[in-house]
């Protein structure tokens, strides 16, 4: 894993190199201050986010770090422009020194030359976080970003339904697809799922749980896998469904699909562990008759495997910080302190990255969450999913452009234009025109 | 979004005015086919237009799930007062800074970019100086540049200065617009004669004061023109505030409620919030643009008259 990583590194080290290394000069060297500061001169950060409610949680730190003082600024979330927005801060000098950063856009964000490199004040840290989400915030040995959260994935679904219909929460892939037939036969109004060819991270995550990556370095090149027999064998399995008509198509998290939810129209949900808050939300009536079960396996799966929806999120310190010791350890504060990962909890902002939970009151008993799942503690569900997250998936600098053309190609095999084979594999090509675009040699397989 | 409604509301009533027309020479002629289709239209039209209005005003008075689950035109369960007071009470009265935040970016700007223009059109149609056709084809092609293409260069100069973050970030790059420039010459050119400027001068007026008492008169309809497209254009800029602000008590009303809707992904009671705020937004717009359109419609003609 060592020697993969130090692969990614070299080829993000190329790709700032090649594409934008103006961008990476420039700049006074951060001063190495200690990182607890002095309570009398408290050094001050900026921090950018969009998580609701995460002033609660830096209101926290501020009370208990006198020497580092964190001043929260609530920007729009980046794919609305909050990333263009930093970047254009870190551009002109004046980006904060922490900011909320997907684990999608990192290696975006690194070929951008946006990121500092923190590894010095926490390479001690990595053991307060789970391994694969860790990973996402180091490049080549070198750590840039602290995760925060990801969306483990389960199967939500009408359990009061499932049990009227005599049917089990679906244990492999082959149980989903019965069970989908089933439901078509008992209630004519019911689906099992939308299949949402809307959402790109969704299909991403399938393929993720499905096996083999979409993306890795060999040598200097990147490599794109995204045509490859997991992910084959993954858009084989939905194009059947579709085809037998047992799948609704419309948008996920769209007005139609909420009303669904509402209405027993579709009776379940491959979704996030934030997904709970949305079902909560939108359809309060169905109070207690959803469940959660582990996501559906694939027979050859060596082991229990899941993945995240969208990766996650993470604070990554960006380029241009005075302070990288003190924003350094507000980050990691703020994402493994149990009172702070209470707090984001409650606020609803995913599975924490926080490897011990034990502390976390609030995946232990939730009055306001487990009610409305019949009295299931769900947090074990998501827990078991997140560990079981492969630690190998990537991302490239170009997941803009990769959810733009997944979901075009996805929702045009779901308007019988060619498969869901044929979607990923046009993906595929697309994705190695786009990095060769950006300078980068790339490599594909299979 | 907000300006097709307001574009919907005065569709709307020139139908009505177009209908009570047809109703008065209606007894003496008969109907024409053609009037009839012609009516059919227009009425499509309004719906058309008028239809979104309606479902924001009955969403605005639904909760998170009403939303979805019930039919978009009729609110089975209406309780538009408990989502205003969430509206205004959520974040201490965050939403009532940001409708005021927009009215300061779009009046105030639109007013300065107004009075510029003013100068810089009569200027330009007035006095011959050198380059005053090069100047001028540039104020032209600064029209065909889209302001959003600008905001991330303003953005870069604006943090040399120091200044984003702040108040003026948004409200300076608004006081300018080379359509204001345009309009404002070519209506200069065409209504104020030359030979008044001539009389003003040989009875001794200086050249400031024949800009703001003869010049700025005589253009007022072309300025209230300039105004009513720079303050829509400020309202509804989004990009621009994004960049530059990032306290949100400093927020236009757009960019606060396009990050309350961002979070509804988080906690769906946020929809409430959005579809509250927008209805309320879009009324207000309205009912401003409603109240400056009797200056448009009273100025135009005086325009004419004079012209």
């Amino acid at each position: 894993m060592g020697s993969k990583i130090s692969r990614v590194a070299r080829a993000a080290a190329m790709a700032a190199a090649i594409g934008l290394a103006a961008a990476c000069g420039g700049g006074g060297q951060p001063s190495a201050a200690p990182a607890s500061g002095d309570p009398a001169k408290p050094v001050t950060l900026t921090f950018w986010s969009w998580v609701p409610d995460i002033q609660k949680a830096v209101d926290q730190f501020n009370a208990s770090h006198p020497g580092v003082q964190v001043n929260l600024e609530t920007i729009t979330p980046g794919p609305d422009g909050g990333y263009a927005k930093m970047l254009a801060a870190v551009k002109a000098g004046n980006a904060p020194d922490v900011a909320q950063v997907g684990y999608d856009s990192l290696p975006s964000f690194l070929v951008n030359g946006a990121l500092q490199d923190v590894t010095e004040y926490a390479q001690d840290d990595a053991a307060k976080f789970v391994g694969w989400q860790w990973q996402t915030g180091v490049f080549g040995g070198k750590v840039y970003a602290i995760p925060q959260a990801s969306g483990p994935m389960g199967f939500y679904y009408r359990k009061d339904l499932f049990d009227k219909w005599g049917i089990a929460a679906p244990k492999t892939w082959d149980d989903f697809a019965a069970a989908a037939a089933t439901i078509r036969k008992k209630d004519k109004n019911a689906y099992i799922s939308t299949f949402a060819a809307n959402q790109a991270p969704w299909l991403i995550s399938l393929a993720q749980q499905a096996g083999q990556q979409w993306f890795s370095t060999e040598g200097d090149s990147w490599k794109v896998t995204i045509d490859n027999p997991d992910t084959r064998k993954m858009a084989a399995f939905w194009q059947k469904l579709l085809d037998d008509k047992v799948l609704k198509t419309e948008a996920d998290l769209s007005n139609a699909w909420y009303k669904d939810l509402q209405t027993g129209g579709i009776v379940g949900w491959i979704g996030g562990s934030w997904g709970d808050a949305i079902i909560r939300g939108n359809a309060p009536e169905t109070s207690g008759k959803w469940a959660v079960a582990p996501i559906p396996q694939w027979p050859d799966a060596p082991a229990f495997t899941s993945a995240s929806w969208g990766g996650g999120s993470s604070s990554a310190i960006l380029k241009g910080t005075k302070n990288p010791a003190a924003a350094t350890e507000f980050a990691v504060w703020l994402n493994s302190d149990p009172q702070s990962v209470n707090t984001l909890l409650s606020a609803g902002y995913g599975w924490p990255s926080a490897k011990d939970t034990s502390k976390v009151t609030n995946l232990q008993k939730d009055d306001t969450v487990f009610p409305f799942y019949g009295g299931q503690n769900i947090w074990d569900v998501f827990q078991q999913s997140d560990a079981a997250v492969a630690l190998d998936w990537r991302w490239p600098p170009v997941s803009d452009a990769l959810y733009a053309t997944l979901t075009d190609n996805a929702k045009a095999a779901v308007q019988g234009q060619g498969t869901l084979t044929d979607a990923f594999a046009k993906t595929q090509q697309a994705m190695v025109d786009q990095l060769k675009a950006k300078g980068l040699s790339v490599v594909t397989g299979g | 979004m907000v300006s097709v409604e307001a574009g919907g509301g005065r569709a709307g009533r020139r139908d009505r005015a177009g209908g009570a027309g047809g109703a008065t020479t209606g007894p003496a002629h008969r109907v024409q086919p053609a009037t009839v289709v012609v009516l059919a239209l227009l009425f499509a039209a309004a719906v058309y237009f008028l239809l979104p209005v309606v479902w924001v005003l009955v969403a605005a008075t639904k909760s998170t799930a009403d939303l979805f689950g019930t039919f978009g035109l009729w609110s089975p369960r209406p309780q538009l007062g408990a989502n205003l007071g969430r509206l205004f009470g959520t974040g201490d009265g965050l939403f009532g800074r940001w409708v005021l935040n927009s009215f300061l970016y779009a009046g105030l700007g639109a007013l300065a970019a107004t009075l510029l223009s003013a100068a810089a059109g009569y200027a330009m149609a007035k006095y011959p100086f050198r380059g005053r056709e090069a100047l001028f084809n540039l104020v032209l092609a600064g029209v065909l540049v889209p302001s959003t293409v600008l905001a991330l260069p303003t953005y870069l100069i604006f943090s040399q200065a120091g200044l984003t973050g702040s108040f003026w970030s948004v409200l300076l790059p608004s006081v300018v617009s080379p359509f204001g420039v345009y309009l404002a010459r070519i209506h200069a050119h065409a209504a104020i004669p030359d030979a008044l400027l001539e009389s003003a001068r040989l009875d001794g007026a200086g050249e400031y004061r024949i800009f703001f008492r003869i010049g700025l008169k005589i253009m007022s309809p072309a300025l209230v023109t300039i105004f009513l497209f720079q303050f829509i254009g400020v309202w509804n800029n989004y990009f621009l505030p994004l960049v530059m602000l990032s306290d949100q008590r400093l927020y236009p009303v757009t960019l606060g409620l396009a990050l309350w809707n961002s979070q509804t992904f988080r906690d769906p009671a946020f929809f409430e919030l959005t579809v509250t705020g927008a209805a309320v937004s879009a009324l207000l717009l309205v009912l401003t643009m409603a109240s400056l359109q009797r200056f448009w419609r009273a100025g135009l003609t005086a325009g004419s008259v004079k012209g």
